[in-house]
This record gives C-alpha cells, sequence and structure tokens, in this order.
C-alpha cells in the first residue's frame, strides 16, 4: 500500500491550489479563464446578437443608454501534469521510495478534490516519458497506484524532453509536479521550459541524506550511476568541505530557477518522514490547503 | 643479548618492502554514487602521475615494524645464559634400594631429580638410571623435560640391596665423547659400614645426600623348616631400630589364615625372635606381618616365606664333631644322619679332608681341600666383610662373630663370604664339580653356635650343598631373579606380589623384576590359551636395608674440563610469543577499527 489510510484521510481534506486561472475540459473548481455560469460577477461587455437577453443589465441599459450583458466567473478543474524522476540515480538509497509515495499523495490529493492528474514517470522504457492513463476522481486512484508501485529506477534522466512531451499531453494547460532529484546537467534549461509555458507548478527535489553529507574517505574512483562516468576523488577535509558547498549551491539554484519560472520549491531529503513533512511545507507555502 | 639461529636476522631486511608498501599509492576504490555531477565542481582528486607518495608515519605502520621485529626476534631465538647444576650431559643415578623408603628418602630424591630435570634442554641432556640390584637405564640423552619427570616419577622403592657400583659403571658408560657427562648420585649411601656400596673416594660423582630416618621395626628374619609331617616351624626375628621399647605384635597367616599372633618384647636397639609351629603342608605360603606398626619403613613389616618339600638328605660327619653340630643335624628338618656308607653329604670337622667324593662342609680341617692353602694362622679374628646380598647369607648377621684362632688360608677361584680383614674365614667353592665350603676356624673356638643365626646358617649351607634339593625354595632376598621353565611357545605370565601383572616374552627363562617383596606366582601361557601353573617363588626385604643408615660418600669432584659446563641455556622464546600475540592483536584492533577515524554520523 503506497498510502496509509491515516495519511489518506490527512489528504482528503486538503486541496491543491493554483495561483493561475486554469483552462480546464471540465468545470471544477478552479477558477478558470474562461467565462462561466457561476454566480461570481466577473464583468460586462457589449451586447452583440446572440447573447442570452437574461444576461442583459437593464440597470445599466436605463441609467447608461447601451446595452451591456454581465458576465460571470467560470471554474474548472485543475490539469496537474506529474512528472516523476525513475533515472538510475533515484534508486539510491530510499529516494525513489520517497519519490513515489509524494507522486501518490500529490496524486490522491487532486483526485479526492475532482482534478485530473496526467501522471508520468522520465524516463520511459524507449522514450522520454512513460505516460500513464489520466485519473480524474478517486476510482482511478487503484489504477493510478498500482502504476506507481511499478516504478523502477533506469536509465538516465532527461528532463527537458520529458517535459516536451508531458505539455503536449491532452487539451488541457495545467501545472507541472516535478519530482525528481534533478542530477542531470540540463535540468536548469528544462525547468526554464516549463517557466516559459507558463504552467507553473511545484518542484519536489529529492535527495538522499548521504547526497547531503556524503560518507566517504580515502582514494575513491566514483562511478555514475546513469551514465558510468569516473571521477577520482580523494576525500579529505577540504574535499567534503567543497562538496558541501557545492550541494548548498546546487540547492540553492534549484529553489531559485524553480521560483523564477513559477514554480514552488521543496527539498526533500530521503528519509522516514520526509512525505508528512513536505505536505506540511505545503501547507505552510499554501500550495495545499 | 645471544641468539640460537642469528641468520633468521636477516628476515629484517622485510622492513623495506613493508615500508614500500605503505609508500605506494593504493589503487582507488570504485564507489557507484546517484551522479558525479557535484563533485566536478569539488576540484581535481589529489593524484600524482608516479605510483609513489610520500611516506606517512603512521601508528599502524610503526606497530607492524614491531610485529616484525619481535617476529624476527622469535625466529633467531635470543637466548641467555643462567648458572645450572646440570652440565651438557648429565647421568642421574637414583637409589631405589629399600633403605631409600625409609621416611621419604627416595620421593625426597625425585623431588630433587624433577626439579633439575625441568631444566633439561637441547644443551643440557639428562640421563636416569636406576639404581637397584639390576641397575638400568630408565631415560637416555633425553631433552624433554615431561618424559624425564615421569620416569623419576614412576621409580618405586625395592626391598633389595643398591648395586651402586654398577649403576656408576652404567653411568660412566653413557658419558660420550662430545658432551661432558656429570654424574649425580640420588643415594642414601647406604649403611655406614666400613666397606661402603661402592669403592670410595667416588670419582666424578655429586652425591646428593638423603638421610633423613625415623624410628623402625622391622622382620628382619623370617624363615622355615621343610615340613616333613604336615608341621613346620617359622623362625621370625624383629629388630627395633629405635632408641626406646617397643612391643611388636607378629601376625603369621598361612594361605592368608591367621594361624598364631606372637607378642615380642623389644628393648632400644634390640632384636627379638620367636619361633612358632604351624599347620602348613609344603608348598603353602606363611606371611608374618607386624600389627599396629606405624613407623618410618613399611616394606619390612611384612614377609613371606614358602614351605619347602621336606625332602631327606643324609650327612655323615668325619672327624672329631662337636655337640653344636649335632644339634644342628637334630635341628635341621630334611636332613638326617647318614646310616649307610653312602650319605649325600659330609661335614668334615678338623679332620684329614683326604679324598671327599661328595659335596662338603670343611671345618677348620687338619689338611685343607684341592684348591685351598693354609699358609698360617691368625689370633683373635673378628669379622669385617659379610659378602651383601649373598643368599646363604640372608638374614644371618654375622657381625658379633669372634674366633679364637682362625687359618690363614689362600684359596683361588674360591668366594670369600666373611673376612676378618684380609683373612677369609667362609669361603664358596667347587671341588671337582661338587659344591664346597670352607669354615677357617673351628666352631668351638668361636662364638658363632651361640649365634642366634647359627641355626639358619647351618640350615642353609647343608640346604645348598645338597643342590637345592629342598625343591621349593623357602625365600631369597629381593631383587634374586626367579629361574622359569616354560613349556616350548608359552609366555610367562609373572604376578607380582602387588597384583599386578607382567608377562615375558616365550622362552624367557628369567624374571628379574624382583626388587618388590612379597610372594611372586608364575604362570605358562601357551599358544593355544593353556595356562601351565609354574613356580611360586618368594622374595623378602633384605634386612639390612631396614636399620635406615646413611652414609656421605667421599667423592672426588668430576674433571668437565669444559668452559660451557654448569650452563643452563634458556630461551626468550615463550616470553617473545606472548608479547607477539599481544601485539598482533592490538594491530588487528587498530587496522580493523581505526579508532583515529571517527566516523561521521548520517544527518
Amino acid at each position: 500500500m503506497l498510502l496509509e489510510p491515516e495519511l489518506r484521510a490527512q489528504l482528503e481534506r486538503l486541496a491543491l491550489r493554483s495561483r493561475r486561472r486554469v483552462r480546464g475540459m471540465w468545470s471544477g473548481r478552479h477558477a478558470s479563464v474562461q467565462r462561466g455560469e457561476s454566480l461570481d460577477f466577473a464583468d460586462y461587455r457589449q451586447y452583440t446578437p446572440g447573447d442570452d437577453f437574461r444576461r442583459i443589465d437593464h440597470n445599466l441599459r436605463a441609467r447608461l443608454g447601451v446595452v451591456l450583458v454581465r458576465l460571470f466567473e467560470a471554474e474548472d478543474e485543475l490539469p496537474l501534469h506529474l512528472v516523476c524522476d525513475v533515472s538510475a540515480s533515484m534508486g539510491h538509497r530510499t529516494k525513489l521510495r520517497t519519490a513515489q509515495v509524494l507522486a501518490g499523495a500529490i496524486a490522491y490529493m487532486a483526485l479526492s478534490g475532482g482534478d485530473r492528474v496526467y501522471p508520468a514517470a522520465t524516463p520511459g522504457r524507449h522514450t522520454a516519458l512513460d505516460a500513464a492513463q489520466p485519473a480524474r476522481h478517486l476510482g482511478g486512484w487503484p489504477r493510478l497506484e498500482a502504476w506507481l508501485e511499478s516504478l523502477s529506477p533506469s536509465g538516465p534522466t532527461n528532463l527537458a524532453a520529458a517535459f516536451q512531451a508531458a505539455r503536449h499531453r491532452g487539451v488541457a494547460r495545467g501545472p507541472f509536479v516535478v519530482i525528481s532529484d534533478l542530477l542531470s546537467e540540463g535540468w536548469g534549461p528544462a525547468l526554464d521550459l516549463l517557466g516559459a509555458a507558463g504552467t507553473g507548478g511545484l518542484v519536489l527535489h529529492v535527495l538522499a541524506p548521504d547526497e547531503l553529507e556524503p560518507d566517504l574517505s580515502g582514494d575513491l574512483r566514483l562511478v555514475d550511476a546513469e551514465t558510468g562516468a569516473t571521477i577520482d576523488v580523494s576525500t579529505s577535509e577540504t574535499t567534503m568541505a567543497a562538496y558541501r558547498d557545492a550541494v548548498a549551491a546546487f540547492v540553492r539554484d534549484a529553489a531559485a530557477r524553480s521560483r523564477r519560472n513559477g514554480m514552488d520549491y521543496v527539498l526533500v531529503p530521503a528519509r522516514p518522514g520526509a512525505v508528512s513533512e513536505t505536505i506540511l511545507a505545503l501547507a505552510a507555502a499554501e500550495v495545499v490547503g | 643479548m645471544s641468539f640460537l639461529a642469528p641468520a633468521f636476522l636477516g628476515l629484517a631486511a622485510l622492513a623495506i618492502p613493508l615500508v614500500a608498501l605503505y609508500m605506494l599509492r593504493s589503487r582507488r576504490q570504485r564507489v557507484e554514487v546517484p551522479s558525479v555531477m557535484l563533485w566536478k565542481e569539488v576540484g581535481p582528486a589529489v593524484s600524482s602521475a608516479v605510483p609513489w607518495q610520500r611516506l606517512k608515519i603512521t601508528p599502524l605502520l610503526l606497530l607492524q615494524l614491531l610485529i616484525l621485529a619481535v617476529f624476527v626476534a622469535l625466529l633467531a631465538r635470543p637466548f641467555f645464559v643462567q648458572e645450572s647444576e646440570l652440565g651438557p650431559h648429565t647421568v642421574f643415578v637414583i637409589d631405589t634400594s629399600g633403605s631409600m623408603a625409609m621416611d621419604g628418602r627416595l620421593d625426597a630424591a625425585k623431588n630433587r631429580a624433577v626439579g633439575l630435570a625441568r631444566d633439561a634442554s637441547e644443551a643440557n641432556l639428562i640421563s636416569v638410571i636406576e639404581a637397584g640390584t639390576k641397575p638400568r637405564v630408565v631415560a637416555a640423552f633425553s631433552q624433554d623435560a615431561g618424559d624425564l619427570v615421569r620416569a623419576i616419577e614412576a621409580l618405586e622403592p625395592g626391598g633389595a640391596v643398591e648395586d651402586l657400583g654398577a649403576a656408576l659403571r652404567l653411568a660412566r658408560g653413557l658419558a660420550s665423547p662430545d658432551r661432558p657427562t656429570r654424574v649425580f648420585l640420588f643415594s642414601d649411601g647406604g649403611p655406614p659400614s666400613e666397606v661402603g656400596p661402592v669403592e670410595e673416594p667416588v670419582l666424578g660423582v655429586r652425591h646428593l645426600w638423603f638421610d633423613s630416618r625415623d624410628d623402625n621395626v622391622a622382620i628382619t628374619a623370617f624363615a622355615t623348616d621343610p615340613s616333613t609331617e604336615g608341621t613346620a616351624r617359622v623362625f621370625v626375628e624383629i629388630s627395633n631400630f629405635s632408641d626406646r621399647e617397643r612391643t611388636a605384635s607378629v601376625e603369621v597367616a598361612v594361605e592368608g589364615v591367621v594361624t598364631a599372633v606372637a607378642d615380642i618384647e623389644l628393648g632400644p636397639l634390640a632384636r627379638g625372635r620367636d619361633t612358632i609351629r604351624l599347620d602348613a603342608a609344603p608348598g603353602d605360603v606363611v606371611t608374618a606381618r607386624l600389627l599396629d606398626n606405624v613407623d618410618a619403613l613399611g616394606m619390612d613389616d611384612t614377609s613371606s616365606v614358602l614351605i619347602g618339600t621336606g625332602a631327606q638328605q643324609t650327612v655323615t660327619v668325619l672327624g672329631e664333631g662337636s655337640l653344636f653340630l649335632d644339634a644342628l643335624i637334630d635341628a635341621v628338618p630334611g636332613v638326617t644322619r647318614a646310616a649307610g656308607a653312602a650319605p649325600d653329604l659330609a661335614i668334615v670337622d678338623g679332620a684329614f679332608a683326604g679324598e671327599v667324593d661328595r659335596p662338603a662342609w670343611y671345618i677348620n680341617p687338619e689338611r685343607p681341600p684341592e684348591g685351598v692353602t693354609v699358609t698360617g694362622f691368625i689370633e683373635n679374628a673378628v669379622v669385617t666383610y659379610q659378602r651383601p646380598g649373598e643368599p646363604l647369607l640372608e638374614a644371618v648377621d654375622l657381625s658379633q662373630l669372634a674366633v679364637a684362632r682362625a687359618q690363614l688360608v689362600e684359596a683361588p677361584g674360591w668366594l670369600p663370604l666373611v673376612r676378618a680383614s684380609d683373612a677369609p674365614l667362609v669361603l664358596l667353592g667347587e671341588i671337582e664339580g661338587r659344591r664346597a665350603i670352607y669354615f677357617a676356624f673351628d666352631l668351638t673356638h668361636s662364638n658363632l653356635p651361640v649365634q642366634v643365626s647359627y641355626p639358619i646358617l647351618g640350615a642353609r649351607i647343608l640346604d645348598w650343598l645338597g643342590g637345592g634339593q629342598a625343591q621349593i625354595e623357602a625365600a631369597a632376598p629381593a631383587g634374586t631373579p626367579i629361574a622359569t621353565a616354560p613349556p616350548e611357545g608359552a609366555a610367562v605370565v609373572v604376578t607380582m606380589p602387588d597384583g599386578s601383572e607382567r608377562t615375558l616374552p616365550a622362552g624367557s627363562t628369567l624374571f628379574t623384576d624382583t626388587a618388590q617383596p612379597g610372594v611372586y606366582r608364575v604362570a605358562y601361557d601357551g599358544e593355544e590359551g593353556e595356562v601351565a601353573q609354574g613356580p611360586v617363588a618368594v622374595r623378602q626385604f633384605v634386612a639390612a636395608e631396614s636399620a635406615g643408615g646413611s652414609r656421605e660418600l667421599q667423592v672426588v669432584a668430576a674433571d668437565t674440563g669444559g668452559a660451557d659446563t654448569g650452563r643452563l641455556i634458556r630461551e626468550w622464546g615463550p616470553r617473545i610469543l606472548l608479547v607477539l600475540i599481544a601485539l598482533s592483536l592490538v594491530e588487528w584492533w587498530l587496522g580493523h577499527q581505526r579508532p583515529w577515524l571517527r566516523r561521521r554520523s548520517l544527518a
């Protein structure tokens, strides 16, 4: 079971918040970029033939002599693109498991709020993206849960290609939730791609504790789990301090770049209790509520 | 410090490759990480084109060098020299005669010998000789302290007289030209008589003297008359070797059944005797035992004897004869005066010996027999020598014998049994294959007939002259061999007095391990399992040993000559091995735990 019942109950009381108007296929609970049939007044516009006579504001016509029709807000469903990184680097320690549970939690929250979820994993078996069937309500959760459970780490990361492929899924435009360790050279441009598309969303940056603070000693030849590239390292206090500085800079850059591209950022150390801590952090940032 | 194998010091050169290993760069360990992206920003690794690096002096390196040094030292076998009583080869001659059983003398001797034997080594070999009646080597040129200790601990006192002379000759025979040999004699030195157990001064021997003693009451004589009518007489003599009065209770048992108990009052340093008539048949074992006697020597508190068969010998007395001779002939069972003209034995008492064609006892004959020449006479002769271990004189004390006038004889080929200074008084010999015994004095001119031992000596002489026709040997001193006559192919099984059994190879005709006093029963174990009974023999504790006399022998120091004598080489090996093990454990702990490298805790 991916999510414990207690966590599910907690998630059902929460809902994703969208900072932008959304364009969904179906009505929902999020403000749409379109005008609709809700009770919330939005604007006036000139009457044009064909408009519903019932929306003509007769008070304004009597007072100003112009024929205007009242426009109301529309509410659409939120089309959420959930991209989970399952590259080989995510197989380190409990990173993938943490990513799976996080993805499940976000998806469950969205589904319980009536939002549509477009789940995908990168890389796919033969392509950059392995897209699963979208789900719109909790009835699709078992299938989505099974799909998440089936994910296994392999292959190199190519976030840009994955985001490009995900953007063209469906007709709706919605925010991206990216769950990844961002440990590939193209992580920055990939986020820029989402920023340029104006999707917004959330970056959950999953790193193992020993990636933040490595436990290595001696003269080592480090082998990249994804590419097989090697690098010689002679550990020393200086070396380890330099690595810690590099990690800190990496995290800072990731956060800054995410925000610059209109996305929220949360660093998730892959350790027990990480999911609950992340939910709290998201609530504090009013990403969920 | 010196080394027994200094060539191994060359192994110290192994320190060079050891240090070189520390200067070699270790091959980098491959570790898989999720990504090397961040490590690229750390900067280039410290590496060099050459496979060497500057030597870092670490505690581990110092410890390993120390272990190498200790290991090399262990192989080179360092040693130190210690003064020792042992020489390159030392022979322990340990006296196991009856007197060594007195008051723990043998135990003390064994303890001392064991203490010395523990220093045995390749450079200090030790041999051990048991000095009993028949000296034997129980350990030869041994460097194994364990074997030596076991051999020494196995020695037990016998009831016999030691033959120290033969033991020392055997010890000298063990000397080898390449190793100076020392001889340690662990002995009480024998009784303090004028003539010692070995010719003194003893050359090249160190005498370790054990002379502890305490009160002792002993059965010093136990003899029997052959039985003719189903009854027998036993003579028992008890000696008190303490300086206080004692009452000795003697229990006499026939074949294990107690038949008589006699109490004998004993003054200080006195003897008491008794004659007991028993209902015993020929071949029965009669055992005398002192009751409730706690003293310093327990082996002489029991004595056994066999009842003889009572075969009759006829004897004729030629010459004047005497009342004493008549009484002797009457008293000795199995001997009767000859009625006819063909006696078995002849006693020539002061008469002209002439041609006697049968075994004869010559007593101060007017003309000596063939082989004996009278060269003069001596007056007031006093006994100075009594041949030790002589069966005829067993339990016969002639120290109080005084002779008013005796012949001064020369008898080449005859064996002197008793002497007064250089003059033999009693001689043993053969004339044309016939046994003969010669007394150089007239019985009536001596106090022999009034000596307690007179009837015993007389009976033995007559028995010996008759060729031991008593059939069954009544008793013999401990150490006397037992003759066996096994059927063809049969092994000889001897049941010892303590109940243990010894098996001799088929065809063995002599059993010599008879130092233990008591009854020996011989059986012949045939090839097909049939068992035939052999002779029963009794060996008695030699009375002279009961006194527990001792003397410090005069010795002349050995000329061991070599400078290497008296040194004991002790190796440091065991201590070094312990240090090596301790260092290795520390090295293992340091090498695997690396306590100076604290592992960082994970966030």
